[in-house]
């Protein structure tokens, strides 16, 4: 019998294996442990030592790591399903069926991509979420976190252009009503404000047609997005990634307070690497059974001549359709994403306190932890109303009400400050009559200097709308069921928009206060909207056409 | 711990693993085509031991052994049209390099050779490896298993034809299968269609009139279309259609087959749209006529169904479209005697859908101001019930009752102006518009000889100068 030690020896120096690993022999030493991040060049992107805290599973919850693991899964998956795969109307759709029907492991394939991209897009926001909650955007990392945020964007994106490939109804249409968003784009959308009367953009060359490579959805578009899709961003998306993690490893992996050197480290290899197996063995095993037990949805061929009824975009933009109820295209599919993404990438600037970096502290930043929360709530409670409570024509129904049953169309609209009826002079009237609360919110935060007992304040602000509520039902004969919705909104938006600022940021800079209150004043003039469209059928509430002026 | 889950998970990767490429190695085909080549190999082996000839015998045997050991794969058509079908994968007795004879004892399901019809072979008109399956069966020629195949699934909108249905696929090539051997029942389709009227609202590829939608692509019409309110309204002999038959033949099949207006009901009462809209013009088939039959039995409306489903505009190249085995149509025929013209013409236009068969029952027509109603005042509310119940007392002219109050030239007149959409008289002045009215023939052809032998022939049946109603 060999001596396997011998034998496991006399492999390990032999030419072939040094000139390939240089290490030698493994006697776990630190040396050694600290010589296997370093002498790879897979492994070396992290340190040799990490923070113990960092290894906590309830710290990062792995999520970095499993976003970027998926992404290696799409990778891989996509690079086999491109093989089959050929981006021409006709052909496209038989391919998917092939995969479907006639590949070895061709249907499981396509699943786990599908999944992955759809669990990458989760991932990535709650990955966004524990950053933020654990001060990770703070000094010096706040030109990370905005890469962060353009990887977001770019996740969102590249899953979006994904979605066209397939070529049945639901990508056709989800996509047109994508891409119709980017045709109300402000000066580039023919649709847009300024883009028609001062741009000269029209169907044929506003930024949509770019888009699509046409005037419909069709074979130029779906070209476009295969090119997007397999080349472009995944491209864009790597070389950004690779930026993140270089800065990630050069601020020190995973947040820890700024210029705190002493805390114990650990060596990476193994206490890291053997978290990131687990990590992304648990991750590929939820997506392998997922894969098996759920099929990717097919529905029948792209036909532009027959829409589906109702037609929705892809989940994690249905955010933003819904929003199309309440507002005009390019507020709702131009203004809203591109405020939330400078609106995020705004926030390690305009938040300069250095508390709370590094752990979950939800005391030491509420006012942070508060509205972000209240943000990341409110994305996906605009995802729950436009995915589950919207059916045929895009009328609500709750979840439980079948969609066989007849809804009668949303009574007719009205405008508060518009060319005609009561309020018939928007520009005298209603300019001031909007304004005024919105700057009055937007100052007397950072005006009333005082200590104000919050839960007093709150009561009174209640005490105050159930008094408005009952006033307007004695005077103006406004239910009382309308008169709920004024109180809880109300309510909800004097605490959130003034209290909770007054409390909390009335100190800040008035520069970096005032960008605050730009992004508070939005969010809750989206609420506003909501409840004046759901409660009171209000169209706008102040409407000035020729300047497209219609919220 | 991590020692542990790091075993673990490999382990259950590896398993799930497997469980995939097992699931995705062992489909339903595979079983039935190894079925098929045993059941053949045992019937061979059978007439072997039947056999004199030893030698002859053996040979058989070696034959069956050899068939017992054919690799399973997935067979496919390429057909002349451009579709991939995957049929014969499973039902491999249509697939002539592995039963060149095309013939076989098994009455089973999928093993069944193909059946001869009206004992004509299918496969020598319409070879099965150029045609495919799928151009005349329809369903899914891609799918490998056999729900999807079938098409009954949500994501396919053509699943199979099956019984009679099969000779609408007939007629989408052959413009003779009125006389054409093996396609008598879509030839019964087209008959009645003409019969009844359907031309008189349905054009078929612009010949006939616009009351409603054309007919000529209907097989093509996307079920996005169709609204899935109204196919759970659908009652085929009073139960309702199980979900995975929503489909376009049933769709059709239900307009023929029981009352439009039960499951178009629209929104007369303007419930849930601005406007009133009325319920379905179309006639209920399912009614008696004039003369107390069920004027089209659940066969006729099969029929015209089976017709219904073989108009498609789906591009079939030229060389296909030949003649069946049968004379080809009659020419346009001639007529000496102008009354029996007449009549022709009134079938030719398909007067008798809103007029009835002969003009002998005038149809329904929502709101419309029917014989012996006052029409209410323009303060009428819309939501009575009552009134309701009158509203849906509208009709069409019956003409035999009502041209003895024309002479000729006043039903010539009537006949070429028509009576426009917003001029038919309404029972409920708030109510919807009702769905028929005369379209102005001069407009629409008819005219000259015709249009005066139908005036006589129309002023033939009239019933002595009784006076009932009118326009």
């Amino acid at each position: 019998m060999p001596d396997l030690e011998e034998l496991k020896s006399e492999v390990v120096n032999s030419q072939i294996w040094r000139s390939i690993f240089r290490g030698g022999l493994w006697s776990d030493t630190p040396r050694d442990r600290a010589n296997h991040m370093i002498g790879n060049v897979w492994l070396h992107i992290q340190p040799a030592k990490v923070r113990k805290r960092a290894l906590e599973w309830t710290y990062t919850w792995g999520l970095g790591g499993i976003s970027f693991f998926l992404f290696l899964v799409l990778v891989a998956s996509g690079v086999l399903l491109m093989f089959y795969y050929r981006p021409v109307p006709g052909l496209a759709f038989r391919d998917i069926k092939d995969l479907t029907y006639a590949v070895t492991l061709g249907k499981f394939l396509r699943n786990i991509h599908r999944w992955a991209a759809q669990a990458m897009v989760l991932i990535v926001i709650l990955h966004m979420l524990r950053v933020f909650l654990t001060g990770g955007y703070k000094r010096p990392r706040e030109f990370n976190w905005c890469v962060g945020v353009i990887l977001l964007t770019l996740t969102l994106f590249l899953s979006f252009t994904g979605y066209l490939l397939p070529w049945d109804q639901l990508a056709l249409w989800a996509v047109t009503v994508g891409t119709n968003m980017a045709g109300a784009t402000p000066f580039l959308g023919n649709a847009g404000p300024f883009g028609a009367s001062l741009m000269h953009m029209q169907m044929n060359n506003d930024i949509r047609f770019v888009l699509l490579g046409g005037t419909t959805v069709g074979a130029n578009t779906l070209v476009r997005f295969y090119v997007l899709h397999c080349v472009a961003v995944p491209l864009l998306l790597g070389v950004l990634i690779i930026l993140h993690f270089w800065r990630v490893r050069k601020d020190g992996f995973s947040a820890a307070p700024y210029g705190d050197v002493t805390e114990p480290k650990l060596d990476t290899w193994p206490n890291l690497i053997k978290r990131e197996y687990i990590a992304a063995a648990a991750c590929l095993l939820v997506l392998m059974v997922w894969a098996l037990l759920v099929n990717a949805p097919l529905d029948v061929i792209a036909n532009p001549h027959a829409t589906p009824n109702p037609e929705k975009a892809p989940w994690y933009f249905v955010g933003l359709q819904e929003m199309l109820v309440y507002f005009d295209p390019w507020i709702a599919g131009v203004m809203v994403p591109n405020l939330i993404i400078v609106g995020l990438m705004a926030i390690p600037f305009i938040d300069p306190s250095p508390k709370g970096v590094g752990r979950y502290a939800f005391k030491e930043r509420p006012f942070a932890n508060t509205m972000f929360l209240m943000g990341i709530i409110m994305w996906f409670c605009f995802i729950f109303m436009g995915e589950f409570c919207r059916g045929p024509n895009f009328v609500w129904y709750w979840p439980w009400q079948s969609w066989l049953m007849q809804k009668p169309a949303p009574p007719p609209t009205w405008n508060l400050f518009g060319p005609t009826g009561v309020g018939k002079f928007p520009l005298a009237l209603g300019l001031p009559a909007l304004g005024l609360p919105v700057l009055a919110i937007m100052f007397l935060p950072k005006l009333i200097q005082k200590n104000l007992s919050l839960a007093k304040a709150a009561l009174a602000c209640f005490a105050g709308f159930v008094v408005v509520a009952f006033a307007l039902r004695y005077g103006a004969h406004v239910p009382l069921s309308q008169g709920a919705w004024i109180v809880f909104f109300g309510t909800f938006i004097s605490f959130f928009g003034v209290l909770i600022p007054q409390r909390h940021i009335r100190g800040l800079d008035w520069a970096r206060y005032l960008v605050t209150m730009v992004l508070v004043v939005c969010t809750m003039g989206l609420l506003v909207k909501i409840c004046a469209r759901l409660a009171f059928n209000i169209k706008y509430l102040v409407t000035i056409p020729s300047v497209f002026l219609n919220v | 711990m991590y020692r542990k889950l790091f075993v673990l998970f490999n382990f259950a990767l590896v398993a799930v693993l497997g469980c995939a490429i097992w699931r995705s190695s062992h489909p339903m085909w595979k079983v039935y085509q190894r079925n098929y080549y045993n059941m053949a190999a045992d019937a061979m082996e059978k007439q072997a031991g039947e056999m004199k000839d030893p030698k002859a015998a053996a040979v058989l045997r070696e034959k069956a052994e050899e068939l017992r050991h054919t690799p399973l794969q997935i067979k496919q058509i390429l057909t002349v049209f451009g579709g991939v079908d995957r049929c014969t994968t499973c039902h491999v007795a249509m697939d002539e390099f592995v039963n060149p004879t095309m013939k076989n004892d098994f009455t089973q399901q999928p093993y069944a050779a193909h059946p001869l019809v009206d004992g004509m072979d299918i496969n020598k008109m319409h070879n099965f490896q150029k045609y495919g399956c799928t151009v005349c069966h329809q369903g899914q020629g891609m799918a490998t298993t056999a729900k999807d195949a079938h098409g009954f699934v949500d994501n396919w909108q053509k699943p199979l034809l099956k019984g009679k249905y099969i000779e609408a696929a007939c007629a989408r090539c052959h413009a003779n299968f009125e006389h054409a051997k093996g396609m008598e029942f879509v030839a019964l389709g087209k008959k009645l269609f003409y019969k009844h009227g359907c031309q008189g609202c349905h054009a078929i590829n612009g010949v006939g009139q616009t009351v409603s939608v054309d007919l000529g692509n209907i097989a093509d019409k996307p079920l996005e279309r169709i609204e899935p309110y109204n196919f759970s309204l659908i009652r085929i002999n009073g139960k309702p259609l199980p979900k995975d038959q929503w489909t376009l033949q049933n769709w059709i099949f239900a307009h023929v087959a029981s009352d439009p207006e039960s499951f178009v009901p629209n929104d007369p009462l303007a419930k849930y749209n601005p406007e009133p809209i009325a319920p379905s013009g179309m006639v209920n088939w399912t009614a008696n006529d004039a003369a107390g039959h069920r004027e089209l039995s659940e066969q006729d409306a099969e029929a015209i169904t089976a017709f219904l489903l073989s108009l498609t505009h789906e591009q079939i190249p030229y060389q296909y479209h030949v003649a069946g085995i049968g004379p080809m149509p009659d020419p346009d025929p001639h007529f000496t005697d102008p009354v029996a013209h007449g009549k022709y013409v009134f079938e030719k236009y398909g007067c008798a859908a809103c007029h009835g068969l002969l003009g002998a029952k005038g149809r329904r027509n929502f709101n419309a101001l029917g014989p012996g109603q006052v029409p209410l005042d323009r303060y009428a509310k819309l939501t009575d019930p009552q009134k309701i119940a009158e509203m849906a007392k509208g009709r069409e002219p019956t003409l035999t009752q009502v041209v003895g109050t024309y002479d000729h030239q006043e039903l010539v007149n009537k006949i070429s102006d028509g009576v426009p959409e917003t001029a038919v008289a309404r029972y409920n002045p708030n109510g919807p518009m009702p769905p028929l009215y005369m379209p102005a023939w001069k407009e629409r052809g008819l005219k000259g000889k015709e249009l005066n032998d139908l005036a006589t022939w129309l002023l033939t049946i009239g019933q002595s100068n009784q006076s009932q109603g009118g326009f």
